[in-house]
């Protein structure tokens, strides 16, 4: 079952002589439970595309569809509201409000969404157990490492059951060791809690946790990859691609 | 709105130096406000019950129009309408007591037979009064207690021949208000003790079991004419609307401070805005509406607001107390009248919290829509510190506009339009700010330099990339700063054009024997033309001359009406004039009916010379002329007109003498003369002889003391101007954290950092001190204007104790404003700054 699927999708940024084709008639699908990678050089697209998949942008052409919905009929509320039950985001700089506890900043997705403070709550306690802070839940940001701190992150993706997870270099400002748990972490959300998971990352080590890899270049998409996921051996061969683009 | 306010409070909590700053502006706007509020109310409802007598509750009460003395026969005939049951005369005055007096002012009622007919007074001990007695009197129980008097005692009141003695043969329940203290003497010791033999002031009656009340009161109407008005006591005197004037300028004085307030919150929540965006945009990603995070905001600053306007409130309460046991003392002193607890009436309450909350929240309107223009994306953007740049756009040029107009205004040299033309000025100043922070910082910079050759230059780039938020808080500085350059002008020309000009021309003589209220309406008894002819005749004596005092209502107006001698007068004392011919303004009061009015009359009321103006008198309504426009320093705010001992007499029925001038013959000596005085003024303890110099001085010296709150209002209204240097010091070193560990990094030492913090403070402080002196120069220059077309005239004198003052003010919140800010940014740990989101 299809999740994302884009059709000729184009951003144009600025007018006239100073205009920028960010993406250039881009066609993609992401299946659901699908982890799906995308790399490429700095400016080639990848946080653009991530922002019109991610309705937080609107395409200057072509069109998006999430989960069956068409965004760009969508107005600002319904997209508000589909970016609230059917996308969940993790950010590099994990963005979490500094003056929340960890089961705040987890819940924050659903109290939005109007669920009671305790069953949002609950579910929020439950998704930190699972991405292993259970002895963490009552900790304020400052108090959490990187890798805790995206972590966090996650979990908050998660809580509402949403179709899809968008991760954007959700490595990009953790060491190499955490880099590698959060990877294998969203490779978990994909194989055991079934969500698709669309990751913009430079990192080609994390890229290898994918089962896909989409490689992005002057906002066209020149390459794709199928992988085994386990993020071990195709690790060096990606590098060497990703360099060579 | 849970999580608003989750949200709201926890942010509020997590920063609690800004939350506490931003909420002290707002504490300190409700304190002014409030306690203001209490206070005002307390002086003007002591001012009330002074004057009012405790009327009670009678069927109907009859008064004269002015409230002047009428024939005691009237009481026949109200008796004498069918429907009335009975009537009862009584002549009541409220009379001062000499300073040291064991209470301030008694009311004293004389009382015909009919009295305990027509009001029943409940005896304590003693007996009541009775037809035949002289002078004996009944007085309350409140001021048997508080003089330490009973039945069988001795009380001695002023009177118009000196002094009366009056034995005390009753005690009598009637609670009086707070500080008019009820005695109760014979219609005829009454009379005699006022020198007003047969005439009366009130009447009393009750009806007739079933009789129609409204045909009773048309018929008595209708008997006694229209000089006659039915009902409680009025109180017709127009100083209580000089309270209200002070309560509106209080306010407006509470306003200022709420709208420096609202700016304060203003920078801040627009700070916040910019320091969140990351947070927002994310807020917005995960789900949340433009309308939640409106609404994260807004919670933020109701709860600031709320917070600040409870503690503000408190803070206030305690303002009012300390005021009043402090220079309440002072103004009693000078008024005479007993000054009770505050009041706080429910305005009190509806201007503090909806000033306090109202402009808190409208102040974090602006920034909350802001807020809610916070895209998703923003939350996947790396931060950076932003740079503002200003440019003319449509609110600078609003602000050269309103510049301009106001310049006009001032160089058509209109007073009416000066005020606002100030106004107009101020506000485009605050409008056209941004654009001049970096000319001043580029000034002011180079000055610096000399001082702080390096960081200088580094604090005046700081200050020139977020002129808005710089130009917000040098306009909060400016609105401080201005008000006190605009009032310490004000103050400076008042001693000048008032004091020196004013008193010397219009109370200049060699002695004075003064009322022991400076309010010569209020309670003054003083004396028969007895007193005036002996002092006329004491050695060394040349002329004397004497003021008596009359109410009126001019064409419906209230109008308080002094007699002068207008033979005398002149040579004694005298008006200043701004209309008319002194000479032929003095001849005209002696030779028929005709009145010089004072400036503030003739303005608020389009009077000039030539205009006839119908006064409500004890005869019926009379015509006179105005022929002359002046003032003394005394009447100068009142509503006024000076007529001739003569008019006032014949159609007043005032005779007694409340005020007198002397002067002595050329070559008698002072101190003999001084004496002979002493002796003369000693049998009438409601006079107090003084020589004009020390009389002088004393106003001066009473003047300063009641102006020590007033300069303590003064220097308070600076708090808010420091708190938002503090404020926006503290957010530009939150937001330039990075930057100051990367200067920290690159070799930059912690005192460097901290100097750089101090001149960025003392550039800000400096352009908010410039803007503050040119608008408060202006607004100064306005006021007296407007003074002076309201009659009062005095030349503008330059306040340059108030600028000297503005730039010391400056200079030390630039530097203390610094302080906190400063070590703040010196402490940051590098690595932990250089990683700061």
């Amino acid at each position: 079952m299809t999740i994302i699927q884009t059709e000729n999708l184009t951003k144009i940024y600025g007018q006239g002589e100073t205009a920028v084709a960010a993406l250039h008639h881009l066609n993609l699908s992401v299946n659901a439970g699908e982890f799906v990678a995308i790399m490429g050089p700095s400016g080639c697209g990848k946080s653009t595309l991530l922002h019109l998949i991610g309705g937080l942008d609107r395409p200057t052409e072509g069109r998006v569809w999430l989960d069956g919905h068409e965004l760009s009929k969508l107005d600002d509320t319904r997209l508000t509201e589909m970016r609230r039950r059917k996308i969940g985001f993790v950010f590099q700089f994990f963005n979490l409000i500094p003056v929340l506890t960890a089961v705040e900043n987890a819940a924050l997705p659903l109290i939005l969404d109007g669920v009671t403070q305790s069953e949002a709550r609950a579910t929020a306690t439950e998704w930190l157990k699972r991405v292993g802070l259970a002895g963490q839940l009552t900790h304020r940001p400052d108090q959490l490492s990187g890798g805790q701190q995206q972590r966090v992150a996650i979990a908050r993706a998660l809580v509402t059951e949403p179709a899809l997870v968008m991760a954007d270099e959700p490595t990009g400002n953790l060491d190499s060791r955490a880099s590698d748990e959060i990877a294998a972490l969203l490779r978990q959300v994909s194989d055991e809690w079934g969500r698709a998971v669309l990751m913009v990352t430079h990192d080609p080590r994390i890229a290898a946790y994918a089962d896909r890899i989409v490689f992005l270049k002057d906002g066209t998409i020149i390459d794709e990859t199928r992988l085994s996921g386990d993020g071990s051996d195709e690790a060096e061969r990606l590098r060497v691609k990703a360099e060579a683009l | 709105m849970g999580i608003q306010f989750m949200l709201a409070a926890r942010y509020l909590s997590g920063r609690k130096l800004r939350t506490f700053l931003t909420t002290l502006a707002v504490i300190f706007g409700v304190m002014i406000i409030f306690g203001l509020n209490g206070m005002l109310p307390a002086f003007s409802q002591a001012f009330r019950e002074n004057l009012l007598a405790a009327s009670g509750a009678v069927d109907l009460s009859v008064t004269g129009v002015t409230e002047n003395v009428f024939d005691a026969t009237v009481v026949d005939t109200v008796g004498s309408v069918d429907g009335v049951a009975q009537a009862s005369g009584s002549l009541r005055r409220t009379i001062t007591l000499p300073a040291g007096s064991a209470v301030d002012a008694v009311t004293v009622t004389g009382l015909d037979a009919a009295a305990q007919t027509v009001r029943p007074y409940q005896l304590v001990s003693g007996r009541f009064l009775q037809p035949g007695d002289g002078n004996v009197m009944v007085i309350s129980q409140h001021l048997a207690l508080q003089a330490g008097l009973a039945a069988g005692d001795k009380l001695t009141l002023p009177s118009t021949s000196g002094t009366t003695e009056f034995d005390i043969i009753g005690i009598i329940t009637t609670s009086p208000l707070p500080g008019v203290e009820a005695v109760y003497v014979p219609l005829s010791a009454a009379q005699q003790l006022l020198n007003q033999p047969d005439q009366i002031n009130t009447i009393e009656a009750v009806l007739a079991a079933g009789a129609d009340r409204a045909r009773v009161e048309a018929e008595v109407q209708a008997r006694l004419g229209s000089s006659f008005k039915l009902g409680g006591l009025e109180v017709g005197n127009e100083l209580l609307s000089n309270f209200q004037l002070g309560e509106f300028a209080i306010d407006l004085f509470g306003m200022l401070a709420i709208v420096m307030g609202g700016f304060i919150i203003f920078n801040t929540f627009r700070t916040i805005v910019a320091e969140r965006r990351r947070d927002l945009g994310m807020l917005r990603a995960v789900g949340a509406t433009r309308r939640t995070v409106i609404g994260v905001i807004l919670t933020e600053s109701l709860l600031q607001g709320v917070i600040g306007t409870v503690l503000g409130m408190i803070a206030g309460y305690g303002l009012v107390i300390v005021f009043l046991s402090g220079v309440g003392s002072i103004i009693q002193q000078l008024v005479r009248f007993q000054i009770g607890g505050p009041i706080f009436t429910p305005w009190a309450f509806i201007l503090s919290i909806g000033s306090g909350v109202g402009i808190t929240v409208l102040a974090g309107l602006y920034p909350a829509i802001m807020a809610g223009r916070v895209t998703p994306i923003e939350a996947l953007r790396p931060a950076v510190a932003e740079v503002q740049q200003r440019t003319f756009n449509r609110r600078e040029i609003g602000g050269v506009i309103l510049i301009g107009i106001a310049v006009i205004t001032l160089l058509l040299r209109n007073s009416q339009l000066s005020a606002t033309g100030a106004f107009l000025f101020i506000v485009g100043l605050i409008l056209i700010a941004p654009v001049l922070i970096r000319p001043i910082a580029s000034i002011f910079g180079r000055l610096l330099s000399v001082i702080f050759a390096r960081e200088g230059q580094i604090a005046q780039g700081n200050l020139a990339r977020q002129p808005g938020r710089a130009a917000v808080t040098a306009s909060t500085m400016m609105i401080s700063l201005a008000i006190i350059v605009a009032l310490l002008g004000l103050l400076a020309s008042l001693y000048n054009g008032l004091m020196g000009g004013l008193l010397d021309k219009t109370l200049n003589a060699d002695f004075m024997l003064m009322p022991p209220s400076i309010f010569l309406q209020s309670g003054n008894i003083g004396a028969t033309p007895e007193l005036a002819q002996q002092i006329r005749e004491a050695p060394g004596v040349s002329a004397l001359t004497t003021l008596r005092l009359g109410t009126s209502a001019a064409n419906g107006l209230p109008l308080q009406v002094i007699g002068i001698d207008p033979a005398t007068f002149p040579i004694v004392s005298g008006l200043q004039f701004t209309a008319g011919d002194e000479t032929q303004a003095y001849a005209d009061l002696a030779a028929g009916r005709a009145m010089i009015i004072n400036g503030i009359f003739a303005t608020k009321n389009h009077v000039g010379i030539g205009d006839t103006l119908s006064l409500a008198t004890a005869e019926g309504t009379q015509d006179y002329r105005v022929v002359g426009i002046g003032t003394d320093l005394l009447n100068a705010k009142l509503d006024t007109g000076y007529i001739s001992q003569a008019n006032l007499a014949n159609d007043f029925h005032q005779t007694n003498d409340v005020m007198m001038l002397v002067r002595k013959s050329p070559g008698a000596d002072a101190v003999q003369v001084r004496v002979a005085l002493e002796k003369i003024v000693k049998g009438y303890p409601a006079f107090t002889l003084f020589a004009f110099t020390e009389w002088r001085d004393l106003m001066f010296n009473t003047l300063n003391g009641a102006m020590g709150f007033f300069y303590l209002l003064l220097a308070a209204l600076t708090l808010p101007s420091l708190i938002a240097l503090i404020n926006t010091l503290a957010i530009n070193v939150i937001e330039r954290t990075r930057e100051i560990g990367m200067i920290r990094a690159v070799g930059g030492t912690r005192s460097q950092v901290r100097r750089m913090i101090l001149a960025e403070s003392l550039l800000l402080a400096a352009a908010g001190t410039g803007f503050g002196i040119l608008a408060g120069i202006w607004l100064g220059y306005s006021i007296v204007n407007a003074i002076s077309i309201a009659g009062i005239v005095m030349p503008y004198s330059f306040p340059a104790a108030g600028v000297l003052a503005a730039i010391g003010v400056g200079l030390v919140f630039g530097v203390l404003a610094s302080t906190i800010p400063a070590r703040q940014a010196a402490r940051l740990d590098i690595i932990a700054a250089l990683h700061y989101e």
